[in-house]
């Protein structure tokens, strides 16, 4: 009998024929994946003078002629870093833009995103179907749908071309009340039934009842947007239109780098940094928080 | 669950009135404003405005490229995700660390990977010597209608991973003597696949078809990192004739091509409530 189960649990952990394949199919995947992403961490401590030579390589439309694959640099360089950080301030304004951008989304979408989602989950009222249904279509709907307009109901708070045309929009931002939504819904009612039989009150129970459960979600949502903000780049090209100075990296990353190709690696890498380690700490959290997007 | 109680009211409050100030006043502002003809009197005109935009040949392309882009997106990322997820379901406790990697750049940004990009898509670059090394003619990716290329599989690196997460956790909810039965019966992984798997998750399937088509509408970004705010035919979406109209002040252009877009994306959507009945009939 023993023997037997050990047997099972053996064959349950080996890989079939089809397995090997998957496993070669996805490693090779992977690894597509994430070249690039080495490739730029890679390049970005290449001496300058390497990075521009290579790049001066390309828009040659001569057949006969290739970009050299360079995978080692003759010397291992920090100048790259150097430039961008210290010598030149440019890009280091622009990425403390989009870091003051990110702190104050994720700010205010923590003190409103929670509470809107409690609402709509925990509570029964007239007229939530509805609202539930507009979150739904706001959240589906791109940008652009409703730019012209936004711009009018900006403008009209005087609001153009200052942070908060930037901010204020996106703390109430409909997917993320959707996905706290989504999660609070499931968490079972006898946790806030327990609650209220010790007479805690409706705001009570959502700080120390519903919040603490609501940990892997807040994770998952917090970096989600976090992205979302260091991504952005319809809504500070139209908002922003006319105050460059204010721009995030987003949206001047393009022409930070064309300016200046040759640091443009140690660029890239410090722009993925901040995301890839997030990434990397809340990524069970992402993935369940992605499971839940699924409407039910 | 709290019923009926007035507290729920000012719960609501600050997210409500944002939502309206920012979303849905604009939303059902811009309706009637791209009814008015937009000069100092704001005269009203009907469905003027929607004419002029239908009839502008920039709108036509832009469409006709949305439409393209979106239906060369959706299918190859919803077919390479099911795929992908099968296979992370072979691997079983193995496969975290795979689905992980093919999530990270849905949290990068595109354009940091821009340069890097355009170096390997170059007349003399790595993807290049692929295509010659499998014996074929150099291409000019950067250019015309090769360009589509780049872009969307820029747009696939970024999104493939979201659509395998939501394909790969419906997979694990397949029961799994379905596949001992199967086995037993001699059914290879390809019958299983298409005979079993897919059948069971077929409401998943469908959403995930739906949001991977929604979302390729948002190419634009993509685009826009490659090609700046005017590109070449090819790759020139409906965001951009929106855009460039908005930075012309042509307001009335701009919500009136929104409105029509608005209008393919609740389509969409309409599709997606569907889809929910498909899944729970008796609830629908």
């Amino acid at each position: 009998m023993h023997t037997a189960h050990r047997r099972r649990r053996h064959r349950l952990n080996r890989l079939s024929l089809g397995g090997w394949i998957a496993m070669i199919l996805l490693v090779i995947l992977s690894a597509l994946i994430l070249v690039p992403i080495i490739c730029t961490f890679l390049y970005s401590f290449f001496p300058t003078s390497e990075i521009k030579a290579w790049l001066g390589q390309r828009n040659n439309y001569d057949a006969t002629r290739w970009m050299d694959v360079i995978y080692s640099p003759a010397q291992f360089s920090l100048r790259q870093y150097y430039t961008i950080l210290i010598e030149n301030p440019t890009y280091l304004q622009y990425f403390c833009n989009s870091v003051m951008y990110a702190a104050a989304i994720l700010l205010g979408q923590a003190m409103i995103i929670p509470l809107t989602a409690y609402a709509l989950s925990r509570f029964t009222f007239r007229g939530r179907d509805v609202i539930f249904f507009f979150i739904l279509v706001l959240m589906i709907l791109p940008f652009q749908v409703t730019m012209a307009p936004s711009v009018m109901v900006l403008r009209w708070l005087g609001l153009m071309n200052t942070i908060w045309a930037v901010i204020l929009p996106m703390c109430f931002s409909p997917f993320y009340i959707f996905l706290l939504r989504q999660f609070m819904v499931s968490i079972p009612n006898e946790l806030l039934e327990a609650g209220m039989v010790d007479g805690v009150g409706p705001f009570r129970g959502f700080i120390h009842v519903i919040l603490p459960v609501c940990r892997p979600i807040l994770g998952a949502a917090a970096a989600l947007s976090f992205a979302d903000c260091w991504n952005m780049v319809e809504q500070p090209l139209v908002y922003l239109a006319n105050a460059s100075s204010l721009q995030p990296l987003s949206t001047m990353f393009n022409q930070i780098s064309t300016e200046g190709a040759e640091v443009a690696f140690a660029g890239s890498a410090l722009y993925i940094l901040p995301t890839l380690m997030i990434y990397l700490y809340f990524q069970e959290d992402i993935v369940a928080g992605i499971q839940l997007s699924e409407l039910k | 669950m709290f019923h009926k109680k007035k507290i729920v009211w000012l719960l609501l409050l600050p997210g409500m009135a944002g939502l309206i100030l920012f979303y849905v006043a604009p939303f059902i502002g811009g309706i009637y404003y791209s009814l008015l003809d937009g000069t100092f009197q704001n005269n009203f005109v009907g469905l003027d405005n929607y004419r002029r935009v239908m009839q502008n040949s920039m709108f036509q392309l832009g469409l006709k490229n949305t439409w393209e882009l979106s239906i060369l997106c959706a299918p190859v990322i919803w077919l390479l995700s099911f795929l992908l997820a099968a296979m992370l379901k072979m691997l079983k406790e193995r496969s975290t660390a795979f689905r992980n990697i093919l999530l990270l750049p849905y949290l990068m940004p595109s354009s940091a990977m821009l340069l890097i990009w355009l170096t390997m898509f170059d007349y003399g670059g790595v993807i290049n010597r692929l295509v010659v090394a499998l014996g074929l003619e150099r291409v000019v990716w950067l250019d015309g209608v090769a360009l589509r290329v780049p872009v969307v599989l820029l747009y696939i690196w970024k999104n493939l991973g979201f659509s395998v997460v939501l394909f790969a956790s419906a997979l694990s909810a397949v029961h799994p003597s379905l596949y001992e039965y199967a086995s037993l019966e001699g059914a290879g992984w390809f019958t299983q696949a298409f005979r079993i798997t897919l059948p069971q998750i077929l409401p998943t399937a469908f959403l995930v078809f739906v949001l991977s088509w929604v979302n390729a509408f948002k190419i634009f970004k993509e685009v826009y990192f490659i090609s700046g705010a005017y590109p070449s035919d090819a790759i020139y979406t409906l965001q951009h004739f929106m855009n460039n109209k908005y930075a012309k002040l042509d307001y009335q252009d701009v919500t009136s091509a929104a409105y029509i877009f608005a209008v393919g994306v609740m389509a969409l959507f309409a599709l997606m409530y569907a889809s929910k009945a498909v899944r729970s009939p008796d609830k629908a």
